[in-house]
């Protein structure tokens, strides 16, 4: 009884928090504006939401399938993939592979090439078991950085029209949203929530592991696949909408564990979208007002995400 | 002696000749015996100091790669997967802020002094993770040097020069000539050393209580280790930037031969890193001909690709 009590006070806090700190950002600074300042902030604020709520998500789930609570979709290369394809457009196509493509064309590529990285991440993940995950997250981070080098590569083969297209992709942002853009990723996020949301059973029992969740009556590779698809269409609207973001899964995903004090996902899953979305907009807050655009949102979260990921791996290893 | 029998030495002559030969500017064989002034100028004051500083560097950063893999006993650590490379670009980001007319040697002291102190952190680090999986390692260590770019950038972004940060960070010899390479003979004397502590290094690669059983001072070695690391890697990168993977691929490709015996490999490792750099120049020199593409990306690209190929092949 107190545990719902102490469960149902934080969801408070937290919700209060969250609508505050979207108010503030809505109307600090902006003189009641309602013609331009405020649809504005509007739209980026969209854009946190949809982000905020696909970097979390895709976060719990792959850490639920691979139980492991160090890893996030992002640095198991999924983002370089993502980025490998975008510089490999903008290199055989030009400029015009935004014409061609259209954004939705593109979009559909990116989601597309991203279900095939998955597949290949599911064959090796999964028949050799859990000792490979670290493996499979070096060749990550080596991939993400190859990728580096290769985008820088291509800005030496490009025009600076071109290349300054292709940095666009490269940084995370909550500017590059255009309306219309979030209204398909809008209806997509919709799709993939409402199947996600009749799983959430099913993700509790998959939690426990795969034998248990066998012997529950789960057909385990059926629901390893669904997953995978929603993480791998989760992840592809997040990058394209705001960029790479590396390590703030990581960061969500365990706050939402110590917060939501349960593991079913019916708890922790909106919890993490809570705290993905206060963090953006925290972080965006203190870009335009605090340091007056002289960092990114991208630099800010990489800094606090990434320490935290270390005292993470000290902790938990130092204390087995 | 390994050496002689790798077959190194001639690919190594040959590849000397090729980085000689190959530039914007035609030079020709006729031109320098008939003593032409212009082609010795083009020889002495730039493809000289140009071969010279590849050569130094590539050997430089293998050996480091080597001590920094026996300091830390794991095969996949180097300079770019354990903050070093980043912790000295950081120091001269902090030296160019704050002493902005100091010279070449005050901003390579800075970046020492970042890249010893994050270099003493990451061992401390990694001897607080005990249970040691190979590869959890360098993604500790990628993730660390994550978080300190992450700083250099915030700090650069502040002052106004992450633009110029990304450009004059990247590995690139194309402006080398006579007069600002010198500092890297410094890796001369570094590599001699190592080369004579070489048993010791091997020791350290057994593990403390092994080490310490055989007499060695633990301590001091590991710290001598990291401070010919750290000023290998500051030199190099005030003179020609950050090139990543170098100090990885080639110890590990000789130790698949040849185990790890420094004593023995030391010269084979030394020479590999020469003769990788002085590849990945050339390449460099030939893909955009007659513009460059800077090493720090040939050697990242081919570097990094190799990396792979060996990641997936020792978990066979």
């Amino acid at each position: 009884m107190r545990r719902a009590a102490g469960r149902k006070a934080i969801w408070a806090a937290v919700s209060a928090g969250l609508i505050a700190l979207a108010l503030t950002y809505l109307l600090l600074n902006a003189g009641m504006d309602f013609d331009y300042v405020i649809p504005k902030r509007l739209v980026r604020l969209g854009a946190m939401l949809l982000g905020g709520l696909c970097i979390a998500w895709s976060a719990i789930i792959f850490q639920t399938l691979t139980n492991n609570r160090i890893l996030t979709p992002a640095v198991m290369g999924y983002e370089a993939v993502y980025l490998l394809l975008q510089s490999l457009l903008v290199l055989l196509l030009g400029t015009q592979s935004l014409a061609l493509l259209g954004a939705s064309g593109n979009f559909a590529l990116s989601v597309a090439s991203m279900l095939a990285y998955s597949w290949v991440l599911h064959r090796w993940l999964f028949r050799d078991g859990a000792s490979n995950v670290y493996s499979l997250l070096l060749v990550g981070l080596v991939l993400t950085l190859v990728m580096g080098t290769f985008t820088q590569f291509v800005q030496f083969r490009t025009s600076p029209g071109e290349f300054s297209m292709l940095l666009g992709f490269t940084q995370a942002s909550f500017n590059r949203a255009q309306p219309e853009q979030l209204l398909y990723a809008c209806v997509i996020v919709a799709v993939v929530c409402a199947v996600g949301l009749r799983t959430l059973a099913t993700l509790d029992v998959l939690a426990l592991g795969r034998e248990t969740a066998i012997s529950l009556g789960v057909d385990y590779p059926r629901a390893v696949r669904l997953q995978l698809v929603l993480i791998s269409t989760l992840v592809a609207v997040s990058t394209s909408l705001l960029g790479p973001t590396a390590f703030m899964g990581i960061f969500v995903a365990n706050m939402a564990y110590a917060l939501a004090r349960s593991s079913r996902h019916r708890a922790t899953l909106p919890m993490g979208c809570a705290i993905a979305i206060a963090i953006f907009i925290a972080a965006q807050l203190a870009v335009e007002h605090v340091f007056n655009y002289r960092t990114t949102v991208g630099i800010l979260v990489n800094l606090v995400c990434g320490a935290y990921f270390l005292a993470l791996v000290v902790r938990q290893r130092g204390a087995q | 002696m390994p050496l002689l029998r790798s077959g190194l030495l001639p690919l190594f002559a040959l590849l000397c000749l090729g980085s000689l030969l190959v530039g914007a500017r035609e030079l020709a064989w006729a031109d320098i015996l008939s003593l032409s002034d212009d082609a010795w100028l083009t020889l002495t004051a730039s493809r000289l100091p140009r071969l010279a500083a590849l050569v130094l560097t590539g050997v430089g950063l293998a050996v480091c790669g080597v001590v920094l893999q026996q300091i830390v006993r794991n095969k996949f650590v180097e300079p770019a997967t354990s903050g070093g490379l980043d912790a000295a670009k950081l120091g001269i980001l902090v030296a160019l802020t704050l002493a902005p007319e100091a010279g070449t040697t005050v901003r390579m002291l800075y970046a020492l002094a970042f890249c010893l102190a994050a270099s003493l952190l990451f061992v401390a680090i990694i001897r607080r993770v005990r249970a040691r999986s190979t590869v959890l390692v360098p993604v500790i260590g990628l993730m660390y040097g994550g978080v300190l770019s992450a700083i250099a950038e915030f700090y650069a972004f502040q002052h106004n020069i992450l633009q110029s940060m990304q450009g004059w960070l990247l590995g690139d010899f194309s402006r080398i000539v006579q007069g600002n390479y010198e500092i890297l003979y410094l890796v001369l004397p570094i590599v001699a050393l190592t080369y004579a502590y070489a048993h010791r290094f091997t020791l350290l690669g057994m593990g403390e209580g092994m080490a310490t059983s055989l007499g060695l001072n633990y301590q001091a070695t590991v710290l001598l280790g990291l401070l010919l690391v750290a000023t290998t890697v500051s030199a190099t990168v005030i003179t020609a930037g950050a090139i990543p993977f170098v100090g990885l691929v080639i110890p590990n490709l000789v130790a698949v031969r040849s185990g790890d015996h420094l004593a023995r490999t030391l010269p084979m490792v030394a020479l590999g890193g020469a003769c990788l750099l002085l590849a990945c120049d050339i390449l460099g020199r030939l893909v955009a001909y007659p513009y460059e593409v800077p090493i720090g990306l040939t050697a990242g690209g081919v570097g990094g690709l190799l990396f792979l190929v060996l990641i997936v092949w020792r978990r066979r």
